[in-house]
């Protein structure tokens, strides 16, 4: 069959679970989980609000949700980001705005943190509260070393706690040096679903 | 128009909604519900309620269909489900099995 690329069209949202063996291009609005084993590009108008696995990341538009990209990650000056990340290659031109860590050593043990949460979601519930536990945590050494990876794979799971807006993203500095002040700012940003999930319980 | 398109080896398990049309090629399970075309290509298989102005099979699709315009059931393809539309085509080969509902 004539292969034809997938895309998802700038009136169309996808809440959901999208998986697939070939690239991706995004130029709508997708909430959920997006695992690829090619390339997914966000497009300009694109906002993905998801935990996203694939091999390589292109974002042009706005993502907010974890990232593991198993080859590389290129964020374009237009791009708004906010999650933690974990690939062998990242790409930041001028003008990007990211929040989140980065980490650039084990990307299998970073995907398995990833994998690991997004079983035990049920205790999303309680996601910003350890977030909360994890805030006075010290800003990770600055050598990549084996501890490094092992602390993010243990302790980095619970503390990502998404915005309540793609727009937070813009008033994020461009450059992420700050992770104590960046810590202190993610309880208060907690999106409205997660507050809904707290005030159920 | 920048329409959307499912390529043949995606797999996408929640709800699509939009303003433009979409053609399937892979699988979806859940809920499409836009407000253009939907077209469900050969080898494409959709568990799934379809909502859409035309709705045109040629795929697999399990779900109910309602289409405001024209339902279109192409040579070969395979539906299980109510169908709803003020027009539905059968061509020669579609098989199909459930209610029919064309407002009369």
């Amino acid at each position: 069959m004539a292969e034809r690329e997938t895309v998802i069209g700038a009136e169309t949202r996808i809440s959901g679970e999208i998986r697939g063996e070939e690239d991706l291009v995004i130029k709508g609005h997708v909430d959920g989980k997006i695992q690829l084993s090619q390339m997914l590009t966000v497009d300009k108008n694109g906002i993905v609000q998801a935990d996203v696995d694939v091999r390589q990341l292109v974002v042009a538009g706005t993502l907010v949700g974890n990232i593991v990209a198993s080859e590389s990650v290129r964020f374009l000056a237009t791009a708004r980001v906010v999650g933690d990340l974990a690939s062998p290659r990242v790409i930041m031109e001028a003008g990007a705005a990211y929040r989140g860590r980065v980490d650039m050593g084990d990307v299998d043990a970073a995907r398995a943190a990833v994998a690991s949460r997004s079983v035990a979601q049920p205790a999303s519930s309680s996601r910003s509260v350890s977030a909360e536990a994890t805030r006075e945590r010290p800003a990770p050494p600055r050598v990549a070393q084996p501890p490094r990876t092992a602390a993010f794979a243990t302790k980095a799971a619970p503390k990502f706690v998404a915005p309540a807006s793609p727009r937070a993203a813009e008033v994020a500095p461009a450059v992420p040096p700050a992770f104590p002040r960046m810590a202190g700012t993610v309880g208060s940003a907690a999106p409205a679903w997660a507050k809904k999930k707290i005030r159920r319980r | 128009m920048a329409n959307t398109v499912i390529g043949s080896s995606i797999v996408i398990d929640g709800e699509i909604s939009g303003e433009e049309g979409i053609t399937v090629l892979g699988t979806v399970k859940g809920k499409i519900a836009v407000a253009q075309s939907v077209l469900v290509e050969s080898g494409a298989t959709v568990e799934a309620d379809i909502e859409g102005q035309t709705v045109t099979v040629a795929g697999k699709v399990t779900g109910n269909v309602t289409a405001r315009e024209k339902l279109e059931l192409r040579a070969e393809s395979k539906m299980v489900g109510n169908a709803k539309a003020p027009r539905i085509v059968f061509a020669d080969g579609a098989t199909f099995k459930g209610n029919v509902d064309m407002d009369v």
